[in-house]
C-alpha cells in the first residue's frame, strides 16, 4: 500500500481546507449556530418535548448530519472537478496509486474535513447546552460512514459534470430535498401515515436516526435496518466509483 | 528500458473516431537520450500520455524495465517522471509544495523528500520563489516548476515534454547540461521539443512521428548524414510523409 501517497492526498486535501476556511469551516459552524439558535432555542422553547428529550437534544443531531453531509459532498465534488478542470488530476493518476488508493485518498481527505465540521458544530452545541453522546464510538463510525457516502457521490458528481453549475445539481435536487424531508427538524410521529411510510423509505431518515441514536439514545427507525443500508451504501457506491476510474471515465482520454 | 509494441490509441466513437496513435513501436534502450519529433498533433503527446497513465491505449503494449503500463500500472509508474506539455498542476500551489505533494505521492519519505525539495529549488534557481503561488509565476519558472516536480522522485525513466518552452536561453543552456549530466549518469530520457537544435545537442537517438505514425528512426548521425542538421532531415521528411499522406 502507498501509505505515504495517501498521507500526503489527506494533507492535502486538509490544507486545501485551510486555505479556504471560511468557506469551509466558518461557514458551515455559522449555519449550524443560527439552525440550533432557531429552531432549538427560539422554537424549541415553545416545543415540548419529543421522545422524551428537549426539542433542542432532537435537532442538533439532524443540524450535524446537515452539516456534515454538505462539507463531505462538497469537499470531495470541489476537490476532484477542480483537479478535472486544471488537470491537476493527471499528478494523481501517473503517481503509484491503485484506483482503489486514489479513491481512498479522496474520501479519506473529505472525511477529515467532516470531523473538523462535526467537532466544531459539537463544541457550538455545548455553548446551547444541546450536546450529549451517549456512545462516542458509534457517533464517530456513523459520522465517517455518513462523510464517506457523500464525498463518494460528490466524487461521481464531480466526473459527470462538465461545468459548475451542474455541481451543484444533486445538491439542490436530491440531497437537500431528501435531508429536509428525513425527519432532522421533526420526529416522523407527527406525520400523517402516509407520510411517515414515505419517510420510511428515504435512506436520509436512517442517517439522521443513526447519528441521533448515537447522541441522545433515542431511535425512531430500525437502527440495524439502518446499520445495514449505510454499510450497503458505503460498499456499492465504492464499487461504483472504483470501476468508473478504473475504466478512466471522464479522467483518461 | 522502455518497448512500446503495436501501440494504437483511437478517440471517439464511430464517425467521429480520429486515430491520434497508428500502430507505434518503439525501443527505447536504458541510458538513452532520444528525442521524439513531429509536428503538432502528430501523436508525441498521446504516446507519453499513454506511457504515463494519462491516456488509455486501444490496443498494443507498453514496459518499462519489462512492467508492463496497463497489467501492473502502480509498479511501472514508480519508474516514470514526466514534465509535460500542459502545466496540469493547482495554480494556487507554490513550487515547493508542488515537489512535496508530487514527492509523496511517489511515496518519498519526509527527511528525504524536504532535501530532494531543496536540491531542485536550488538547481532550478527557484529560491526567491518556492512560496509564491504557481499562477502567479512567469512561463520559464513555471516549467522550472515542472522539471523539478517530475525529477523529485528521482525516476528511471524521465519523460520531457517541450520543457524548455518559453524558457530563457541562459536557462534553456543550464537546463541542457543538467539533462547532459543525468544521462551521463545512466538516466534514461525521453524529450520531445520544437526547438530542434536542443534535440541535436542532447539527443543520441531520433524517431519522427507524423499523423500518429513513425515514419523516421535512428541514430542522431544517421539523420545528419552529409552535412545536414536535424531541422534539414526532420523537414525533409515530414515533407515527404505529407505529401504521400
Amino acid at each position: 500500500m502507498n501509505g505515504i501517497g495517501l498521507y500526503t492526498m489527506i494533507r492535502r486535501e486538509v490544507q486545501r481546507t485551510f486555505r479556504v476556511v471560511v468557506q469551509t469551516l466558518i461557514a458551515p459552524v455559522i449555519s449550524a449556530a443560527l439552525y440550533i439558535f432557531i429552531f432549538g432555542t427560539v422554537i424549541g422553547s415553545k416545543i415540548d418535548s419529543i421522545a422524551g428529550v428537549p426539542y433542542i437534544s432532537f435537532v442538533f443531531p439532524g443540524v450535524l448530519m446537515l452539516s456534515i453531509i454538505n462539507a463531505s459532498f462538497s469537499s470531495a465534488s470541489s476537490s476532484l472537478y477542480f483537479m478535472r478542470f486544471t488537470r491537476g488530476l493527471e499528478e494523481i493518476l501517473i503517481a503509484p496509486f491503485s484506483y482503489l488508493e486514489m479513491i481512498f485518498g479522496f474520501v479519506a481527505g473529505s472525511i477529515a474535513r467532516s470531523l473538523m465540521v462535526a467537532f466544531l458544530i459539537l463544541i457550538t452545541g455545548l455553548f446551547f447546552g444541546a450536546v450529549t453522546l451517549v456512545n462516542p464510538i458509534a457517533f464517530i463510525l456513523y459520522v465517517s460512514a455518513i462523510a464517506a457516502i457523500f464525498s463518494m457521490l460528490g466524487l461521481i458528481v464531480a466526473l459527470w459534470a462538465e461545468s459548475f453549475e451542474q455541481l451543484t445539481v444533486l445538491n439542490t435536487f436530491v440531497i437537500t430535498p431528501l435531508t429536509y424531508l428525513g425527519g432532522i427538524f421533526y420526529s416522523i410521529t407527527m406525520l400523517p401515515e402516509v407520510a411517515q411510510t414515505i419517510t420510511l423509505w428515504n435512506p436520509f431518515f436512517y442517517f439522521a436516526d443513526g447519528i441521533r441514536s448515537s447522541m441522545i439514545g433515542v431511535s425512531e427507525a430500525d437502527t440495524t435496518f439502518g446499520a445495514f443500508l449505510i454499510i450497503g451504501l458505503v460498499v456499492g457506491l465504492a464499487s461504483l466509483v472504483n470501476h468508473l476510474f478504473k475504466i478512466g471515465w471522464k479522467i483518461r482520454s | 528500458m522502455l518497448e512500446i509494441t503495436n501501440l494504437v490509441k483511437k478517440y471517439g466513437k464511430g464517425k467521429d473516431e480520429k486515430t491520434a496513435v497508428d500502430n507505434v513501436s518503439l525501443s527505447i534502450p536504458k541510458g538513452s537520450f532520444f528525442g521524439l519529433l513531429g509536428p503538432n498533433g502528430a501523436g508525441k503527446s498521446t504516446t507519453i500520455h499513454c506511457i504515463t497513465g494519462i491516456a488509455q491505449p486501444t490496443s498494443g503494449t507498453i514496459t518499462i524495465d519489462g512492467t508492463d503500463v496497463v497489467k501492473d500500472y502502480k509498479e511501472a509508474r514508480t519508474k516514470v517522471g514526466l514534465s509535460p506539455q500542459e502545466f496540469n498542476v493547482d495554480i494556487f500551489a507554490t513550487p515547493e509544495q508542488l515537489m512535496d505533494y508530487m514527492g509523496g505521492y511517489y511515496g518519498v519519505p519526509a527527511k528525504e523528500r524536504q532535501e530532494r525539495i531543496d536540491e531542485m529549488i536550488e538547481r532550478f534557481d527557484l529560491q526567491d520563489h518556492r512560496h509564491m503561488k504557481f499562477q502567479k509565476l512567469s512561463g520559464g519558472l513555471k516549467r522550472r516548476a515542472m522539471l523539478g516536480r517530475a525529477l523529485i522522485h528521482t525516476p528511471d525513466l524521465l519523460i520531457l515534454d517541450e520543457p524548455t518552452a518559453g524558457v530563457d536561453v541562459e536557462q534553456r543552456h543550464d537546463l541542457w547540461e543538467y539533462l547532459k549530466e543525468m544521462n551521463e549518469r545512466g538516466k534514461t530520457i525521453i524529450l520531445t521539443s520544437h526547438y530542434l537544435e536542443e534535440i541535436q545537442y542532447l539527443c543520441k537517438d531520433i524517431a519522427i512521428i507524423n499523423h500518429g505514425r513513425i515514419v523516421a528512426q535512428g541514430t542522431k548521425e544517421s539523420f545528419m548524414k552529409d552535412g545536414k542538421s536535424v531541422e534539414d532531415a526532420y523537414l525533409a521528411i515530414t515533407r515527404e510523409d505529407n505529401k504521400k499522406s
